[in-house]
């Protein structure tokens, strides 16, 4: 598998466990990237000659692919420059038109800053009530707190599909169907930038309202995200940001506007990256779901079982693997201990280790549960190996016996 | 093991986590409080460092200077080996100071981002007013 990733022809010797941060690259996301640039390097949907006709096509393919990829229609898919962007989109338009003073919003304890602080700042612009929905001991959500927390008032819930701290895999189908149960008017917007990668999501079948993802964690390019919205929902919201490739047409006084997406995609978007994010798709698709699900839950737990061999090191979400994914984050308890920042330095420096240390976007769940200064995230992709775990092990050894 | 990677750790990791860090990580020499001296604090979002720093100031002079905190080995070492070395000088003159003189003073060169780690407590002595210089 490694070779189709040629970052490990320029360092053979990385162990890369960071793919929660960003993945690495296939080669042939990388050719398709360079394709458009070397080969049909036009704007999309304005030139009439040929070289703009392929790009264009190139890129409403891709849309469709990446809309096949989540069981969607071509025409739900904005694209964005990625899960932060995608949020912050439904904020600032569903969000600020549609939430008033007194109304809620719910989110979880395990979110990403980047799905706590938009709803954080809107819920303080428009006087309404962010409510959070609590984490368990076990680092599960609390389902039963959600049976109280959802009200009349409740306008939108948004919570991550898997955790980038705990791993936790959040039960989206069943938490959608308690919610509308109660609250039909209820929307429900799904973070997936940490679970698209690792198994397959289909937006019908959980039945979310807004799902956002990124393109770079998926094995694709940097600058492209996705957000899903269900078109019935479409109705309710309008863009605030405008330009070219966005209307229909321009009057001095008055513009009538284009057609979702492409009204919420003014200006020219990201060609290379849409058209390399679906070549990243069908490299996925290609290896299969059951083989990444299989090998990357083998290797889970095999860390997870190295793990448990260090003693004073508490992992920080939970042990079930069907709970969970490959992320894993970890520190160690005992005062005058190496902390992460020390870890993933030595682990860098001295075994070209890439690990991430420090509150991973997401400071106030680490405080809740007492790991004041961070942990070290090791995260999995489909090149890692059973090899790079014993690498990692040792390396965390050696990281003990220097401050023994 | 790679060679580069080999000599890498001879040259840098030996000497990143060398007897002095791991020191006076595990026993600070300056750890504590100092009741109605000047309080600062600085955190380092990157990695959690957190330090509190504490200064008896005669005449503008520092006289005592004493932290607490929570961070990695070189942020608590760092600091520790700083409140050595601005004892018996002037506030104005240690918020005078760069960063390269506490690497200097532990002897090891770092990378960008562990020199945020190694400059917490200075960054904190920088944000005392004028004003309290003089105390």
């Amino acid at each position: 598998m490694k070779n189709n990733f040629p970052i490990f022809q320029n360092n053979p010797d990385l162990v890369y466990l960071d793919s929660a941060a960003t993945s690495l690259k296939p080669a042939p996301v990388i050719l398709s990237e360079m394709e458009y640039y070397i080969k049909y390097s036009a704007n999309i949907h304005r030139g009439l000659y040929q070289m703009s006709q392929i790009a264009s096509d190139q890129y409403d393919q891709s849309r469709q692919i990446i809309a096949d990829f989540i069981n969607s229609q071509s025409n739900e898919i904005i694209f964005t420059s990625g899960t932060t962007a995608s949020i912050n989109l439904v904020a600032q338009t569903w969000g600020q038109q549609n939430i008033k003073s007194g109304d809620e919003i719910i989110i979880t304890q395990m979110e990403h800053h980047s799905n706590l602080v938009p709803w954080q700042q809107l819920a303080k612009t428009k006087k309404a009530k962010l409510k959070y929905l609590p984490v368990t001991s076990d680092f599960l959500l609390d389902q039963k707190s959600l049976l109280k927390l959802i009200t009349s008032k409740t306008k939108i819930v948004a919570l991550a599909h898997v955790s980038n701290v705990l791993g936790t895999i959040n039960p989206i189908k069943k938490i959608v169907q308690t919610i509308k149960k109660i609250n039909p008017k209820t929307l429900v917007l799904v973070d997936g930038a940490q679970s698209v990668a690792h198994f397959p999501v289909d937006v019908v079948d959980l039945g979310v309202d807004f799902y956002a993802f990124s393109g770079h964690k998926l094995y694709g390019p940097t600058g492209i995200g996705v957000l899903y919205i269900n078109q019935k929902i479409y109705s309710s919201m309008s863009p605030t940001s405008f330009g070219g490739g966005a209307i229909k047409e321009v009057f001095w006084h008055k513009t009538i506007l284009g057609n979702p997406p492409f009204c919420y995609e003014p200006g020219t978007p990201p060609i290379a990256q849409a058209i390399a994010l679906s070549q990243a798709i069908k490299f996925i698709q290609k290896i299969g779901w059951p083989k990444i699900i299989q090998q990357e839950q083998d290797l889970t737990n095999y860390l997870f079982q190295k793990l448990k061999t260090i003693s004073d090191l508490k992992i920080l979400g939970p042990t079930k693997s069907d709970q969970r994914l490959g992320v894993i984050s970890f520190a160690f308890t005992k005062p005058k201990s190496p902390t992460p920042h020390d870890i993933g330095d030595i682990l860098s420096q001295k075994f070209n280790i890439a690990v991430r240390t420090g509150f991973h976007c997401a400071m106030p769940l680490h405080q809740l549960f007492g790991f004041t200064t961070g942990t070290t995230r090791v995260s999995l992709g489909i090149y890692n190996t059973q090899k790079d775990i014993d690498k990692l092990i040792d390396a965390l050894n050696h990281v003990i016996k220097i401050f023994s | 093991m790679h060679l580069i990677t080999l000599l890498k750790f001879f040259l840098n990791m030996d000497d990143l986590y060398k007897e002095i860090i791991l020191d006076r990580y595990k026993n600070p020499h300056n750890l504590g409080t100092i009741s109605g001296g000047i309080k600062v604090e600085e955190v380092n979002a990157l990695c959690g460092d957190k330090i509190k720093i504490w200064l008896e100031v005669k005449n503008g002079i520092i006289t005592d200077a004493k932290f607490e905190g929570s961070g990695c080995a070189i942020s608590v070492a760092a600091t520790d080996i700083l409140m050595d070395m601005i004892k018996g000088k002037k506030v104005a003159d240690v918020q005078q100071m760069s960063g390269a003189e506490i690497e200097s003073q532990i002897g090891i060169e770092l990378s960008s981002v562990r020199k945020r780690c190694a400059y917490i407590g200075l960054e904190a002595i920088k944000k005392i007013k004028d004003s309290l210089n003089n105390l």
